[in-house]
């Protein structure tokens, strides 16, 4: 990873900068396209500021009345996101939730079928919206919204926007590990974990991306001693949560901050934290759906999601926004603190069948492969 | 139809008889006919498009995963362990099911109506809440029992669900109901006057069980212990929820990976699915030749039940032991799970400053789509079980009344979607049905289509066994005495096969009701059910709403299983008389 790393930074120096390099990546056409789109992003800033909150047609979007949201956010916060904009706008919105997977799945098969039943599609997964976009089945939208999202956390075309980012962090019992919590990642592969240690993906392989990261970042090695310590691993951050809050294991490996800082928050025997030497680092994205049904309720949606409203309900539900004028989940260090492994995802989409037989050799189990 | 051509057998027919015959034939074939029709657009139709999916098409074709799914080493780990898996829980399903289904019916064990219930009860418990329940009970660190055996001084967690041998044994602890019903059913129906005159001939009862008993009951036993088998091979959820954290893969469990990404691989799927569906069809064609030795006729239209046998001093101890082995499998999971279910904190013991009524709020009032789900799931379980047990009833009766040719074919078909994950089926579905001119792919026909046809096996089973109950002499009689083929069929055919055909009934509302595999590749916004709300929950980590709303399943199921059976008793007494024409 460090080798990839610096390989990319030369052209920006910030985080935010070594993700996009990253999303750059993935074609030739996205950086041909970065300088215009500067240009073209430099010409329209003091147009969009001067815009309303929202580029959609109110009226019309009321009158289609309701809109369709495909998910992979955990409802708690969709719900509360979901409300005020019911409330002031009078549309309704339904929603279909599922793992990143599903929901990629999900519309990917109803494109294929071409019968689009979602309108406005999020997910923690910027794979499945290169490749939304490579079928053609997302519409542009520069939305008011999403001006405070850096360039380098969007679509050079503006087919999705980054809304959220998601860390790999460390978790555990308080009881079980007792004084001594682990701090860096090699603490993990101490034998006094064997049989302890947890971590998630589900059998698509959805766990991947961050475990190469790591990989990347520190040598597979990392992995193998972690694997030698006999990991239960289970489908979701929640069921490792819930792993830990039961005692039924000590410690875990990249699961998500927010599913960590939510178990705390609640009182669980459970912290979490950032290794100083390295976080892995996801970003969720949104985008419209071409043929959508309620395309005006569903740009509206799209702001308001992306809005200060909806990205502060965001940052509430334990979750980092995009949006760099928000403030980071209570509790939690600001991003610019954390020191973020990216990943290349063009690279790992390239040989993902080869690292996830990789990981099948180390760990054992199904990942797709 | 061919099934018109052979009517009546009995034909020794005045003039008249003659001229009804014809309009009889006519309503028998339509019936027949339009079941046969259902059931093969049904299941038929979507298995064509499992085959074409393994060979690539409609992309392009190519045998690339056929020759794969049985040549990679991920694949051949994957069948070992699925074929382990299968005689593992057959084998287990026979030593839990047949002892307890002999001791409740045909022996003065106490308590037999309660051990009855039970066996019901751990069928009705969907099998991956009792996965999670056995997590809670069996864990290796947490788990109650380990927690028990540490602090009696003794470390290094003795019992691992996440094992091989955990999967099998909770799967076993579902599905041995399966050979417990069929043998108790079996064993009902064991013509008194056999083992009378075994009796009479100085037979003892070992002897007895052993030589009249067994043979007569075995094939419910094999036939049991073979859908046991291949039920588990299907039973995606205890393989994921507890093979999954310990690595361990299953075939299932490989086309699930293989579906789970984007682009879904879907020749891979179809591909592995087809290797399921060979084993299942080897273990069908063992489970034939075995039944093709034997006469099944058990009844003889007669509705005497055989004596019970006095177990002695052994009455108690044989309670005991069974009691164990029955409260396990249901009343111990509920137990977890209801207590979950009222608990602030599932991990913390049931005190009453961890007493909450707030889960079922959230699961029932704050939860729109769990609302919703307990409806549909309702209608779509009701809906479902109709027609795949008249389904079920028309191929049992071609395949045992008739000499239509391919009726053979009718059954190996229906027997099928056993050995098809409900992911398969639900992947073979969709390709089937997205290409339809009828919408109904994104509604939820889909779903009734995907219960009707995984519900297939069991209803045809059971209405075979239904059928096979009864002797072809009294409905011969019926029509030489004049009798119409429906009012044969209402007459005759239903009041000896009513209970077992209920029984068929019950057997696929009550999975359906909370049917997950298929469902949830399925289900769009809309069409969500009951078990796809538990799964999206306990996904989010919510275990004291899942148990909730796992609970409220559990007690809808009970009310429903209850009320059939008396409704069934209430149809006995009333229509008893009318067996005899």
């Amino acid at each position: 990873m460090k080798r990839t790393m610096r390989s990319h930074s030369y052209r920006r120096r910030t985080f935010l900068g070594r993700i996009g390099a990253a999303m750059g990546a993935t074609s030739g056409l996205a950086r041909k396209l970065a300088p215009m789109y500067a240009l073209a992003a430099g010409a329209t800033t003091s147009a969009r500021a001067a815009a309303a909150t929202t580029g959609a047609d109110v009226t019309k979007a009321k009158s289609e009345g309701n809109v369709m949201l495909y998910t992979s956010l955990d409802t708690k916060i969709v719900d509360a996101i979901i409300k005020p904009f019911q409330e002031q706008y009078g549309i309704k919105v339904q929603y279909y939730r599922g793992g990143s997977a599903d929901v990629s799945s999900k519309v990917l098969a109803e494109a294929a079928a071409r019968r689009i039943q979602a309108d406005i599609v999020d997910a923690s997964d910027v794979g499945a919206f290169l490749a939304m976009k490579r079928l053609g089945i997302l519409k542009p939208y520069d939305s008011p919204a999403a001006k405070d999202v850096a360039a380098d956390l969007r679509d050079p075309d503006n087919m999705w926007v980054a809304d959220r980012l998601t860390q790999a962090v460390m978790q555990w019992n308080t009881k079980l590990v007792g004084s001594a919590p682990p701090q860096h990642w090699k603490d993990l592969s101490d034998p006094r974990f064997a049989g302890k240690l947890a971590f998630f993906s589900s059998t698509n392989g959805d766990g991947g991306p961050r475990l190469y990261t790591l990989a990347l970042a520190f040598g597979w090695e990392l992995l193998e001693s972690y694997a030698a310590n006999k990991p239960l691993r289970v489908a979701t951050p929640q069921l490792v949560s819930q792993l830990l809050e039961s005692g039924e294991r000590a410690a875990a490996f990249c699961t998500n901050d927010n599913i960590a800082w939510r178990s705390k928050k609640l009182g669980k025997p459970t912290d979490y934290g950032f290794p100083s030497e390295g976080v892995p680092t996801e970003l969720g994205a949104v985008g419209l759906l071409k043929d959508a049904q309620h395309p005006n309720a569903a740009m509206l949606f799209y702001d308001w999601w992306m809005g200060e409203t909806g990205q502060k309900l965001l940052v509430d539900g334990g979750k980092y926004s995009s949006r760099s004028d928000l403030a980071p989940p209570s509790g939690n260090p600001p991003l610019k603190n954390l020191k973020l492994l990216v990943l290349d995802y063009a690279k790992y989409q390239a040989q993902r069948p080869q690292l996830l037989e990789r990981l099948t050799r180390i760990f054992g189990g199904e990942w797709g492969a | 139809m061919r099934a018109a051509a052979h009517v009546g057998r009995a034909g020794i027919a005045t003039g008249d008889v003659e001229a009804s015959s014809v309009a009889r034939d006519a309503i028998r074939a339509a019936t027949l006919g339009v079941a046969v029709a259902a059931f093969l657009l049904f299941v038929g139709y979507p298995l064509c498009w499992l085959v074409l999916g393994a060979v690539g098409l409609p992309a392009e074709f190519s045998p690339h995963s056929l020759v794969r799914a049985f040549t990679r080493p991920e694949n051949l780990g994957a069948l070992v362990n699925t074929a382990l898996l299968a005689v593992g829980v057959g084998l287990l399903g026979v030593v839990l099911g047949v002892p307890v289904a002999w001791a409740t019916a045909r022996t003065d064990l106490p308590l037999r109506n309660v051990f009855h219930a039970l066996v019901g009860l751990a069928y009705i418990l969907p099998p991956y809440l009792t996965s999670v329940a056995y997590i809670i009970l069996l864990g290796p660190n947490a788990g109650y029992l380990n927690r028990a055996i540490a602090s009696m001084g003794i470390h290094g967690s003795p019992i691992d669900i996440f094992s091989a041998a955990g999967v099998t044994f909770v799967i076993a602890m579902h599905v041995y109901a399966i050979p417990y019903f069929l043998t108790y059913g079996a064993l009902q129906s064991v013509d008194p006057s056999l083992e009378e005159s075994a009796r009479m001939l100085g037979a003892r009862r070992w002897t007895m069980l052993r030589r009249i008993t067994l043979p007569l009951v075995a094939p419910a036993i094999t036939g049991g212990a073979l859908l046991a088998a291949i039920n588990s091979m299907a039973l995606f959820g205890p393989q994921a929820f507890l093979g999954l954290p310990a690595q361990i893969v299953y075939l299932p469990t490989r086309i699930y990976g293989a579906l789970g990404g984007y682009p879904p691989r879907f020749a891979d799927a179809s591909a592995l699915s087809i290797v399921l569906v060979l084993v299942t069809v080897i273990g069908l064609s063992v489970q034939r030749r075995y039944l093709g030795r034997r006469s099944f006729v058990t009844v003889g239209g007669r509705g005497a039940r055989p004596a019970r046998h006095a177990l002695g001093a052994l009455r108690w101890p044989l309670a005991l032991v069974f009691l164990v082995v029955v409260a396990s499998s249901s009343i111990a999971p509920l137990a977890v799970l209801v207590a979950a279910a009222f608990s602030k904190v599932w991990t913390e013991p049931l005190t009453p400053d961890n007493l909450t009524l707030s889960n079922f709020v959230a699961a029932l009032a704050d939860n729109q789509i769990a609302a919703r789900g307990v409806v549909n799931s309702f209608e779509l379980a009701i809906a479902a079980a109709t027609l795949a047990v008249t389904i079920g009833l028309a191929i049992a009766y071609l395949d045992l009344r008739s000499q239509l040719r391919g009726r053979r074919l009718l059954d190996y078909l229906a027997i099928l979607p056993l050995g098809l994950p409900g992911t398969v089926l639900a992947v073979a579905l969709l390709q089937a049905f997205v290409r339809f001119p009828v919408p109904i792919y994104g509604t939820i026909w889909i779903l009734l289509i995907a219960y009707v046809a995984r519900s297939m096996p069991i209803a045809v089973r059971g209405a075979n066994a239904a059928v096979r109950q009864v002797d072809v002499s009294l409905e011969e009689a019926a029509r030489v005495a004049g009798a119409s083929w429906l009012t044969t069929i209402r007459r005759i055919l239903w009041p000896i096969a009513r209970s077992n055909l209920m029984l068929a009934w019950l057997l696929v509302f009550i999975p359906a009701l909370g049917e997950l595999s298929a469902t949830i590749l399925l289900y769009t916004n809309g069409t969500e059910t009951i078990s796809v709300a538990i799964f999206r929950l306990s996904d989010l980590g919510q275990l004291e709403v899942v148990a909730a709303l796992s609970t409220v399943l559990i007690v809808v199921i009970l009310l429903a299983t209850l009320l059939t059976q008396w409704l069934a008793a209430g149809g006995q007494r009333t229509t008893s008389d009318a067996t005899s024409i």
